[in-house]
């Protein structure tokens, strides 16, 4: 089992993603609401699902834990 | 529009609907650890001008947002008491928004903003006013503190204040 870790601004998530948070909270991206709150430079990460519906606030910098890409997960 | 739903208290007993009958609420989706948790300050404030027969704040524990409200019911009971020294009901742990929204939430995110948008509960400490009769709500984002004006002045329109 590999022990590295890959890294991705939030900025760069896309939907279809699934992403760990600083707190340990897990979301398979659905939907990222640009200018959240109307502040540019966050923006909202959401899982809309049958599992769970979760939103995460985000600095577009901040850098959040890529578990799986989308485009991975295709192939 | 239906505004009858079953809640249950934080300590798991089912909230007494005949004593929330013929009150206003201001019912708000809280969190024990995001950025807005003070604003208990200014709910605990408004509990103590208005609260009593007429009027309460309903304090509704939810997860959803950042997974800010982790905790159990004694958890979120002791740091409100301890923190902020809340004397407004608290519900269980709900969900506001998805597929497993609780009806209360179904109703009141029905309502539009003052921008006319309704539909989901940005973040935590959105706040919802409910009329008395339940055929009126006023819904403020949660950026507008409780203390804000425009909260005041609906909550005193509804009380005739």
């Amino acid at each position: 089992m590999s022990d590295v870790v890959t890294m991705i601004r939030a900025g760069d998530v896309s939907v279809g993603d699934r992403v760990r948070t600083a707190n340990a909270m897990e979301l398979t991206v659905t939907r990222v609401d640009e200018e959240f709150m109307g502040r540019p430079n966050l923006l909202a990460l959401v899982e809309d699902s049958e599992a769970q519906w979760l939103k995460v606030a985000a600095p577009r910098d901040l850098e959040l834990e890529l578990i799986s890409r989308a485009s991975e997960r295709e192939n | 529009m239906d505004a009858r739903w079953d809640l249950t208290a934080i300590d798991g007993e089912p909230v007494d609907s005949a004593a929330l009958e013929g009150r206003a609420l201001l019912v708000v989706n809280v969190a024990s650890r995001c950025g807005l948790t003070p604003q208990y300050e200014g709910l605990e404030r408004l509990q103590r001008s208005y609260g009593g027969a007429r009027f309460t704040v309903l304090g509704v524990p939810c997860n959803q947002f950042g997974g800010q409200e982790p905790g159990g019911a004694e958890e979120i009971q002791a740091f409100c008491v301890a923190t902020y020294a809340t004397s407004f009901p608290l519900t269980e742990k709900l969900d506001v928004n998805g597929r497993r929204q609780h009806p209360l939430y179904a109703w009141l995110t029905s309502a539009p903003d003052g921008d006319g948008r309704a539909g989901e509960v940005e973040w935590n400490f959105e706040k919802f006013l409910v009329a008395p009769d339940r055929q009126g709500i006023t819904r403020f984002r949660p950026a507008v503190e409780p203390d804000d004006e425009r909260v005041v002045e609906a909550i005193e329109a509804l009380l005739g204040e």
